[in-house]
This record gives C-alpha cells, structure tokens and sequence, in this order.
C-alpha cells in the first residue's frame, strides 16, 4: 500500500472514530426527542420506532400547560444567574491574585484548588445536608448558591487565572507608572481586557450550574423551589400512568436552553478556551 | 526636568541572587543616559528601581534631590516606554494618551491639548481613534512615546523599546527618539542590549556587567579608552582583536611582539606604568578598523604588519571584513571574551579563534589568499591578563 493509501485508510479510521464517539454522546438527546414525540402505544413498541411519523407535539402542550415547567426553568434561571454573579465576585479577585502577587505557600494553595476540583458533589452531599441543616440553610436559596458556587469556583478561578496570566504584567505596570493604584490598574485596565474570558468563564459556570441535580436534590424539598433538573424528576411515569413521553419532551424543554446558548457561543467558547492554552 | 542619582544601589533576589551590585551613578539633568550590556546584566533591574517597579535592597536613589526609595512610581514623576509597549488595547490612541492625566484628574481642556500636541510631535493625529491593534509596530512604539510624552515628566525611563522592531524601523525610530529629546530636553534614562544603539544616541553611555557597573563615558571616550577587557569587545562592532602578546623593551622602544609581528609602542603615552609588564605577558586589542590592507595604505614607515590567511571575506558594499587565525596560542581567551562572543554569536562553537579586520572595500582580498595587514599603532589597546583592566 502506498502512502496515499495509507494516509486515506488513517483518516477513514479517524472519521469512524469520529462518528462511533458523537453518536455515543447525541444517541442519547436523539431518543429523547423521539420519545417526546411517540404517542403511549409507541413508547415500547417492537421492534422499537426510531422517529414516529406522526410527531406528537400535543407531548410538549400538555408539559406547559400541566405541569409547573414554566416555574421551574424560571427558578433554574434565577439560581444559575446569582451563581454566576457569586462566582465572578469571589473566583475573578481571586484569578487576579493567584496570578499577579506572590505570596507564601502560593503553589501549594492552587493544588489545593484543583484538588478539590475533583471532589465530586455526591461525596460531599451528605455532609453538606447536615451543615445545611445546622446553619439553616435548607429551602433557601442563598444557601444553595454558595453550594453550587463552591461546586464551580476551583474550574472558575483556574481557567480565569490562565486567562489572567496571558495578558503581560507590563500593563499593570504601565497603568501604575501612570499613577493607577493597584485597584484602578485592576479595574480600568485588566477587567476590560480580560472580558472576554470572564464572559467565557459565566457561561461555562451557567452551563454546569443549570444541569447541577445532586446538591439541589438534597438541600430543597420545597417544590416551588425546584430547578427544572429537580423538577423533572416529578415528572417520572409510576403505577398509575406512563408518562414516560412527557418526561422526555419536558427534558428536552429543560436542556434546550443550554443546547441553545452553546451552539450560538460554541466559536466564543472555544477560542477563549484554547486561546489560553497556545499562550500559556 | 532633573537628575538622578543613584548611590551604592543593590538589588538581591532571594537570598543570593545579585542582580545589581553597589550600583553609583549621576545623571545630569537633561542628560541622555544609556545602559547598555549583555542579557541578565542587570540594566533593566537598575531601572526598575528607579521606576519604583523594583525594591531596593539598599542604597539610595535620588530624583530631582528628592530621595525616592520608599515613594511609588506614581509620585516619582517618571514616565516609562517599556519593551512590548504595554498599551491599553481596549482603548483608543486618544484615551491611551490621556489616560495618566485622566487618573490624575487633569482638566478635561489640559487633556486635550496635551494629547494633541504629542500626537502633532509624533506624527500620530490620524490615528488617534484607532485602537493598538489596527497600528503597525512603529505606529506602537510612537503611541507608546507619546503616551510618556503627554505626562511632562522630570524622568523618561525607557526599556529596551525597539528591540521589537525590525532594523529599518530601529535606525529611524532611534533618530526620532534622539530628536525628542533634544526638543524636550527631559532627562532620559534609556536601557538596550545593542551597543549601536547606545552609542549613536547617548550623552553618556553606562556599561554593566554582572550587576556591576563597569564604566561611565561618553561614546567616544568608551570607544577610545575602554576601561577593560570586557567594554573594550563589548563596545565596537565588530568586536576587538584581543591577542596575547609579550612586551619587550629595544633600545629606548616598548615593543609588543606576538608571532612576527613587532607594534611598537607610541611614546606619548604612559610608559612608566608600564615598567612592571617588561617581558612578561599582556593582552593586546586591536580593533578591527584599526587594521588596513597594505597594499592600499601610502606610507608604511613605522608601521606594524601582521601576515594573515583569511578565511573568510565578507563584503558589505562600503567596507570588507576579513575573517583570519592566529598561530595556535596566541589568540587570547578570557570569561569577558567568551561572554561578548556569547552574546553576539562570534566564534560560535566549531568556528575557532577568528579575530577580524575590517578593510577598505578596494582592497583586492581573496580567502586564502596572504594578505599583509599594516596595524594602526597609535590605536591600540593593552590589558593586564589577569586582571582585564586596560594599562595602555
């Protein structure tokens, strides 16, 4: 075999791979959809309807109008915005001393960042109900925020630091030969400039906030204050009907905001995304 | 406008790292001042310090009789132009100007007119609405002058601001800065790692090394009366001959010998300094325009020749540099020498002991070819091998 043909058989295997991967991650999105679009009879017919022909769109009536859907993608809506609000304040001043100050024990201080990075929120789930329950905190969302804050801050504040490390510390400097104070240089200069990764950085923290389901599971049993990742679970088929069609479409409703924002800010992301990664 | 002073200044890292060392100096008020040296000399650290970007470990430094170790750069009134410009890429030439007065809360008028009048200096009124990243890299560096300019203040402190910048553009920008200042008069602080540079635009040229300032002259005075070994290679281009010969005293002539070759010594200059160093060894330096084709030069009486092989020609159009070796031994090798040829890549591994000689671009010179040099007598160079300092 040639190199061209070599190289052809490479890339075949390559796109195959390609294919096997997304249809591993979008089979999933797939058949909800097509649930939410199957009529009762058609949810366990055999062989099984991969896309009914007739699409049930009375599924996704009856989910607004039956069911508090409405309620809870407006309280998913409220959480995710003070938890990005709570973030930035805390992660982005934070970001900004990592990398511009040197101080004691800094290195050790940001492994302990991305070590607790790691640490998933169902490990900690059961701890943080009983200091919850201690502090009061439980049906309230000032508490769930700082929870779900505390969840994304080490991602935040690493990847806003790698952001903040590209931009040279010559422009600090210029700003204080100019007569800044450290605060204005901070906020006339560098917050402007590092816009771009600080929006990136909100957006990131509202995507893994909005599908956020462990922690508002455990801290909220008061269904006026269900996220819609909680709320879905009422919707949930059991001995007296199958509702299995309209679980679906009421998913595809909750995710469809998060499909939406990514697919029109997909180029944003990833730019900011990788442009830290090529500077370093 | 003012001087700077700068008094056993001492900068360390950590807690062995000496970045400067004992560093005095003073500048005149309106005097353009150079530091100039190889990478990690310490002359970007000095500056710092007296910007107020940099503690100083001790010593003092004094701006305008004004001592400044423990005042913030902000009321040192200095002005910086740094390496990469650091301009503020979110706002428009206009607010990168304006911007110090803004944070001082100059009047809005004062503003504007002092914004306008540095963009008239520099040529830059059209681009006062562009944003840095729609200039080019001159445009950069002008806007990044002005933005020093606007600020009137006692001290322009520069660092290295056109290393970024392509050759052409260099040699103009260095007039421009040159012709500012002689406009304004500020005194001027400015620090490269290019000898050219240092020497075509200073008052006084400062050379460090190690964080130890090794002379302060003028251009010319550095030239001709290098301190040491190290200025003597580092200032020049290309660098000094340095070979080690013996003196020897005929008659009533100091003469030094190396090879076959006989320079005697002019007798105007300071023999009996000399007395000490009769037949033992010194370190000759020869600068390359120092040496001539023979053929091309007139009267040779008195004359010193030096019989050479080149290696290499190389023609630059006004001038040829003839690449030539010594007899094994001669061609003198010190840590000053290894360090200038580090840092301008002569001599790189493999390519041996090459000394140069720059010829008029008439000379009939072919490599390999013999070729008679006459020496220049009257310009050259002796240096203790021990210590490196210049004897002669």
């Amino acid at each position: 075999m040639g190199k061209a043909g070599k190289e052809r058989l490479i890339k075949a295997g390559l796109y195959l791979a390609y294919a096997v991967v997304t249809l591993f991650f979008l089979f999933p999105i797939f058949w909800v959809l097509s649930t939410s679009l199957k009529s009762v009879p058609q949810l366990f017919a055999t062989p099984p309807i991969w896309f009914p022909l007739d699409p049930r769109f009375e599924n996704y009536a009856y989910v607004f109008t039956n069911t508090p859907i409405v309620r809870y993608l407006f309280n998913s809506a409220l959480i995710v915005l003070l938890t990005v609000v709570f973030t930035l304040l805390v992660s982005v001043p934070a970001a900004y001393g990592f990398s511009r100050y040197t101080f004691r024990y800094k290195k050790p201080t940001l492994m302990m960042v991305l070590v607790f990075q790691m640490i998933s929120p169902v490990v900690i789930s059961i701890p943080l109900y009983r200091m919850f329950v201690e502090l009061g905190l439980l049906n309230n969302y000032a508490g769930l925020v700082v929870a779900y804050s505390a969840v994304v801050l080490p991602f935040t504040t690493w990847f806003l630091k790698g952001y903040f490390d590209t931009i040279p510390y010559e422009m600090d400097e210029a700003a204080i030969v100019d007569g800044a104070s450290r605060w204005q240089a901070f906020w006339r200069i560098l917050l402007p400039v590092c816009a771009p990764g600080i929006a990136t950085a909100a957006i990131l923290v509202a995507i893994l906030s909005w599908s956020q389901f462990v922690i508002p599971f455990i801290l909220l049993d008061d269904a006026a204050l269900y996220p819609v990742s909680i709320g879905l679970v009422n919707l949930q088929s059991n001995a007296d009907a199958i509702t299995l069609h309209y679980l679906s479409a009421a998913s595809i409703v909750a995710i469809a905001p998060v499909i939406g924002v990514f697919v029109l800010l997909q180029r944003y992301i990833v730019n900011a995304l990788t442009s830290g990664a090529v500077k370093g | 406008m003012a001087g700077v002073v700068m008094e056993e200044v001492t900068k360390v890292y950590g807690e062995d790292v000496v970045a400067v060392r004992d560093m005095s100096l003073d500048i005149q008020d309106g005097e353009f001042a150079v530091f100039v040296g190889p990478s990690g000399c310490g002359k970007s650290t000095a500056l710092r310090m007296i910007a107020g970007l940099e503690d100083i470990t001790s010593g003092k430094v004094y701006i305008d009789n004004r001592l400044v170790n423990d005042l913030p750069p902000r009321d040192r009134d200095i002005a910086m132009v740094f390496q990469n410009y650091a301009l503020y890429p979110h706002m428009n030439v206009r607010d990168n100007l304006g911007f110090a007065l803004k944070i001082r809360k100059v009047d809005r008028s004062e503003i504007k007119r002092r914004v306008e009048e540095a963009a008239r200096l520099l040529s830059i009124e059209e681009l006062l609405d562009r944003k840095p990243k729609a200039l080019s890299g001159g445009q950069r560096q002008r806007v990044a002058l002005g933005r020093a300019i606007v600020r009137e203040p006692n001290v322009f402190l520069m660092d290295e601001p056109l290393s970024n910048l392509d050759a052409k553009l260099r040699v103009h920008m260095r007039t421009e800065i040159r012709k500012l200042h002689n406009r304004t008069g500020t005194t001027n602080i400015y620090v490269t790692h290019d000898q050219t540079e240092a020497m075509t635009m200073a008052d006084r040229v400062v050379v460090l090394r190690e964080g130890i300032v090794q002379q302060v002259a003028s251009p010319q005075e550095m030239y001709e009366r290098p301190t040491n070994v190290f200025v003597a290679g580092f200032i020049g281009s290309p660098a000094m001959n340095f070979i080690r010969a013996r003196m020897e005293k005929h008659n009533r002539s100091l003469d030094i010998v190396f090879g076959d070759t006989t320079i005697p010594l002019p007798r105007e200059r300071h023999w009996k300094e000399l007395d000490g160093y009769v037949n033992g060894e010194v370190m000759l330096g020869i600068r390359p325009e120092h040496m001539q084709d023979a053929r091309l030069v007139e009267n040779m009486q008195g004359s010193a020749t030096l019989d050479v092989k080149p290696q290499v020609v190389e023609s630059v159009g006004h001038e040829k540099y003839l690449y030539f070796e010594l007899p094994e031994g001669l061609t003198a090798r010190t840590r000053s020498i290894e360090e200038i040829e580090a840092d301008t890549g002569r001599n790189e591994e493999g390519s041996g002991d090459m000394l140069v000689a720059r010829v008029s671009p008439e000379a009939k010179v072919r490599e390999s070819e013999e070729v008679k040099l006459v020496v220049d007598t009257g310009k050259v160079h002796l240096f203790d091998l021990e210590t490196e300092k210049a004897i002669f």
